[in-house]
């Protein structure tokens, strides 16, 4: 996952020269933090930023990089030396790494930004085992990642290597990081687990949060299925505590599981809005709850059905249902039930011990604990299910909400083993670069990067968590995102969100699209083989009768921009939208041989890796024209976005301007055309209320969204106490 | 804290209370600032300051030793606002709404000054605790300062302790915010940097109230005493000042850093004046504050962090307000 920003192993302790000597000429962090003050003029100081990149690169990292005479003795000291994985470059001629490698040194490669220059070097670059010399710079990490991803492929490991460097491709933290290394952690690190009603399941999920924790992942359970505070156990009534003690038992295991210290474990947890839990769960986050209950670093979502709305529609009651029966009632977990289809039938039946709740109150809850805390994350459980092309049901997301795949309960002995393994998920990501993608016409730049997810996930077995590994062996699901939305719209003189950036961003999901499904299903030919619940799903139902793809053969939909301006600007960079007669042709050959990736797109927050890249965040307008990082690590950095200049700020207008309307229309835009989900912030000023961001949610949801992620509020200094001349302050 | 070894005298009292209606304003600003306030209602125990103990570990006999001494220098003032400071000016207040706006100022005084004991706790051991408690009860210009600040609480004239406030609340402090900012800005002990700038983030509203309150007040004066006030203010600031000097030399001579704080001092001592109404003391070539400071002070809630980078300094309390059956029409 992208937004795993601090999947940092390798520690940096390189002097920091900046600190130990305070010199404004060559401190490259007062440089950098210029970037946030107007100069005389009151212009952005963008050439600040780039000193400090240059001060930062020729300056501290040219210093204190290891030398080598040439790439044969580089490589073979890393390799000799375990930094590198000698098995990786085994694959390749000395002839072939030379070329390899002078390819990539002759790229020229600048950072963009002294945030991406910073955040490379102290989190990426590979560093010797004391923390004091860098042993990359950025085309050779691109180098080793190219390598090992193409195993032994020539053509394939120059693709990938070019698209890195680049730019147009970028592969999320874990890969990024980890690959060609010798001590490493995992190059997958989004993991989705389900947890059954009974202990053995518990003491599982457990074990996935502490085992997924310490090679690098972030993990979100499903703690629905639980059995609520006071039901029975073993027929004995008011036995059970809820799903709280779980929550602190994985707080617990998060925080404890810790990577050496870098860093400390990630975890989310899903609740059903149904659950008779759902407002304590909730209140967890309140800033005053007691310690024994609060929950600091859990994240939260909550599993919303179409019903909940439909009963604050009518002002209606809302039942909450005990777990604990529904499963006796139905022989299912109760995740496992759509509590829409069911929800007059469990109302009437008297087997299943109800209570109620007021369901506008539960919104407003809901809300006045977003402005607290940003939590909870929203699942649309039914429009995701509605969507979702897979036999099975998706009950739960992930850290970031845009992982959207089906899960099967595992069973479990007494000693813990397993009866059935089910299946849970793994989610390997990579973002494009929206704007160098369409420079480079689009086509070829998608296909490889579905070629290296695929890499990604086929190399990757997580022995730890069984039901993990079986469905990745099966589905080699893979998510490719996007990034640097605003920053292309804003280069090319669109307004986010307006009609052209709305009909950019149709028409870009759905070329994008196109190209993934067809190397998916070229890679099904190559291999000989389609995912293995290919057969149950949408995409293998005959034209015309359910088939996934009708959507753009039927005619139900036009294929074409609706405005000149983005057909001209398909038309300038060569990129070739799909006819219907396009998407016959593949929807026909992918009936025949099937596609090789269960799931392939999902559209992650990208943190990191978009710094790096010197992209605007997902498909996300600008949080701010100068943003304000802070991360553990790095401390307050300063980060503008990409391709502004003095000249174009009236197009990076930022995420709060823009209002909550424009960003959920852009979305459900792209949503149309991505199999997962994407990953949706909303973002209100101080003096929005709970109401405002009641109805945001009931927009996203009639809009077919089907996650929303953080609420952020940005609060502006009271007049009068500002800090002058500052850009960050600036509305 | 240990005592500070001043004979204490006794605070005088409102003399008669009367209900508090706050549906009828006198002053719109009193709402504007309670609203603030509440909003920004933090406790220290939200943010995540374990997650700096491998930093802390990180740095330097010199930088322990310094850190200590400036977050005890924080706590006096803190203390003496909490206890005595905002609670001296409950009296003078012009309209009850302004009472109930001092409540809430001395109560999150407190809550800051056990913010450090919360920082300490987690970094330090008792030992060192005590010896940083020690040596700020013998370092003179830390006492001196109290002992200022003190004095004019105590005296008679409402104005003066206006303006005591104000100066401490947006000069007095920053000696000491200067150093974690400093720190944060060069990737230290970052989510302790985050409970300071909620402190800031509530002192730079407090020095603004409590400015735009004596404003106000001294509205109702006659030119001669403005003109006492406007050159007592400029002598205060001026002895302070001083003070303030002597006192960042004792503190950051050792890191190297004093040239840089002092120009930190000026640039809010200027603010404070600006709090009061009166033009800048300080000319502005001699307030060029390293900007990686001034930058990382911006109390503005706009930063950006993720779940691996502590809680950040942005959250605040919602307003509840329920949806109608139009948000419902679908």
């Amino acid at each position: 996952m992208s937004a795993f920003d601090a999947t940092e192993l390798p520690l940096d302790n390189t002097a920091d020269t900046a600190t130990e000597q305070y010199d404004p000429a060559h401190d490259y962090h007062a440089l950098n933090a210029m970037l946030n003050l107007y100069d005389a003029d009151g212009r952005i100081q963008f050439d600040k930023d780039k000193a400090a990149e240059r001060e930062y690169v020729t300056g501290h990292v040219a210093a204190n990089t290891v030398k080598f005479d040439g790439t044969a003795e580089r490589l073979e000291y890393l390799t000799g030396n375990q930094y590198y994985d000698p098995a990786v470059f085994a694959q390749y001629s000395p002839e072939f790494l030379d070329r390899f490698y002078a390819r990539a040194a002759a790229s020229g490669f600048e950072f963009g930004t002294f945030l991406g220059a910073f955040k490379f070097y102290t989190s990426y670059a590979l560093k010797t085992f004391d923390g004091k010399r860098y042993l990359e710079d950025f085309p050779q990490r691109c180098a080793a990642v190219a390598l090992e991803l193409a195993a032994g492929d020539e053509g394939e490991a120059v693709r990938f290597l070019d698209a890195m460097i680049s730019g147009e491709f970028q592969p999320a933290t874990p890969t990024f990081l980890n690959l060609g290394k010798a001590q490493r952690g995992e190059p997958v690190s989004c993991f989705l687990v389900r947890i059954e009603d009974n202990m053995e399941s518990i003491s599982r999920g457990i074990n996935a949060a502490l085992q997924l924790s310490k090679r690098g992942g972030g993990v979100a359970l499903l703690l629905s299925n639980l059995r609520e505070l006071g039901a029975p156990i073993k027929h004995i009534e008011n036995q059970s505590s809820g799903v709280i003690p779980v929550m602190k038992l994985l707080e617990d295991s998060f925080s404890y599981a810790n990577q050496l210290g870098a860093r400390q474990g990630a975890g989310a947890v899903y609740l059903n809005a149904h659950h008779p839990d759902i407002l304590r769960f909730l209140d967890t986050k309140r800033e005053n709850a007691d310690e024994k209950i609060r929950i600091k670093s859990l994240a939260l979502g909550v599993v919303i059905p179409d019903v909940t709305f439909e009963l604050a529609k009518r002002k209606a009651p809302m039942a909450l249902f005990s777990p604990y029966d529904v499963e006796r009632v139905y022989g299912k977990p109760f995740a496992d039930i759509s509590v829409t289809e069911h929800y007059d039938e469990m109302v009437a039946d008297d087997r299943i011990r109800k209570t109620y709740i007021d369901a506008r109150e539960f919104f407003t809850t809901l809300a006045e604990i977003q402005f607290e805390s940003g939590y909870p994350y929203i699942v649309f459980e039914d429009t995701v299910n509605r969507a979702n092309p897979i036999e099975g049901r998706v009950t739960m997301s992930n850290l970031c909400s845009e992982i959207l795949q089906v899960q099967e309960a595992s069973e479990y002995n007494e000693d813990l083993t397993y009866s059935h393994v089910g299946r849970d998920v793994s989610c390997n990501l990579g973002s494009l670069n929206i704007a160098k993608a369409m420079d480079a016409g689009l086509a070829s730049t998608v296909e490889t990067a579905i070629r290296a997810l695929t890499a990604v996930a086929e190399h990757t077995r997580i022995d730890a968590v069984p039901s993990i590994r079986r469905a990745n062996d099966e589905g080699h699901a893979i998510g490719l995102g996007q990034m640097n939305l605003h920053g292309f719209l804003a280069r090319e003189g669109i307004q986010y969100g307006s009609e052209e950036g709305l009909d950019f961003t149709d028409m870009y999901f759905m070329t994008v699209a196109y190209h993934a499904y067809r190397a998916s299903h070229a890679l099904a030919v190559e291999k000989g083989r389609a995912f293995a619940s290919f057969p149950s799903s949408a995409y293998a139902k005959p034209a015309g009768e359910g088939n996934y793809f009708d959507k753009y053969t039927d005619g139900r939909r036009s294929l074409e921009p609706c405005t000149e301006r983005v057909r001209e600007l398909f038309a300038k960079f060569g990129v070739a939208i799909p006819t219907a007669d396009d998407w016959k042709a593949l929807q026909a050959e992918i009936i025949r041989d099937g596609i090789y990736n269960q799931n392939l797109q999902a559209v992650p927050p990208t943190g990191s890796i978009s710094y790096i890249n010197h992209s605007t965040s997902s498909i996300h307008p600008i949080a701010s024209k100068i943003e304000i990082r802070k991360e553990g690590k790095i401390g307050r950095v300063y980060y503008p976005a990409a391709y502004m200049t003095n000249d174009n700020l009236d197009y990076y207008r930022d995420a709060y301007e823009i209002g909550w309307k424009a960003i959920v229309d852009t979305y459900a835009e792209a949503t149309q055309h991505v199999d997962q989900g994407l990953s949706l912030t909303l973002f209100f000023p101080d003096t929005a209320t709970t109401r405002d961001l009641n109805k945001a949610q009931i927009y996203a949801w009639r809009k077919g969204i089907k996650t929303l992620y953080y609420i952020r509020i940005r609060q502006q200094a009271l007049a009068g106490t500002e800090v002058q001349g500052c850009v960050s302050c600036m509305l | 804290m240990p005592p500070i070894s001043i004979p204490r005298k006794p605070l005088k009292l409102i003399d008669r209370v009367s209900a508090i209606n706050w549906n009828r304003l006198e002053d719109e600003k009193d709402l504007e600032v309670w609203d603030r306030l509440t909003g920004n209602f933090w406790l220290p125990e939200k943010v995540p300051v374990s997650n700096d103990i491998p930093s802390w570990q990180k740095m330097s006999e010199d930088e322990h030793v310094l850190t200590m001494h400036v977050f005890t220098g924080l706590t006096l003032l803190d203390t003496i606002q909490g206890t005595v400071g905002a609670v001296s000016l409950i009296p003078d207040a012009l309209t009850p709404h302004e009472e109930a706006v001092y409540t809430n100022i001395a109560f999150m005084e407190s809550v800051h000054a056990k913010s450090y004991s919360s920082i300490f706790s987690t970094l330090c051991s008792t030992k060192e605790i005590d010896a940083a408690f020690d040596w700020s009860e013998n370092n003179e210009f830390l006492q001196k300062k109290a002992q200022i600040v003190l004095d004019y609480y105590e005296g008679d004239n409402p104005y003066k302790r206006k303006v005591a406030s104000t100066l401490l609340e947006s000069f007095l402090f920053y000696s000491g915010f200067y150093l974690p900012m400093y720190f944060s800005a060069h990737a230290k002990l970052t989510n302790t940097a985050d409970v300071i700038r909620l402190i800031i983030r509530d002192e730079a509203v407090h020095g603004y109230y409590i400015g735009y309150k004596y404003q106000k007040g001294i509205e109702r004066l006659t030119d001669a005493e403005r003109e006492e006030l406007r050159e007592y203010t400029y002598d205060l600031l001026n002895e302070l000042y001083d003070n303030e000097v002597d006192y960042t030399e004792s503190l950051y001579e050792r890191v190297g850093l004093t040239d840089d704080v002092e120009k930190f001092l000026r640039y809010n001592g200027n603010k404070a004046l600006m709090n009061l109404g009166y033009p800048a003391l300080f000319p502005a070539e001699a307030c060029d504050v390293n900007p990686a400071i001034l930058a990382a002070l911006s109390p503005n809630a706009d930063e950006n962090h993720d779940f691996f980078s502590g809680s950040g300094s942005s959250y605040v309390m919602g307003k509840a307000e329920e949806t109608d059956d139009e948000d419902w029409d679908f």
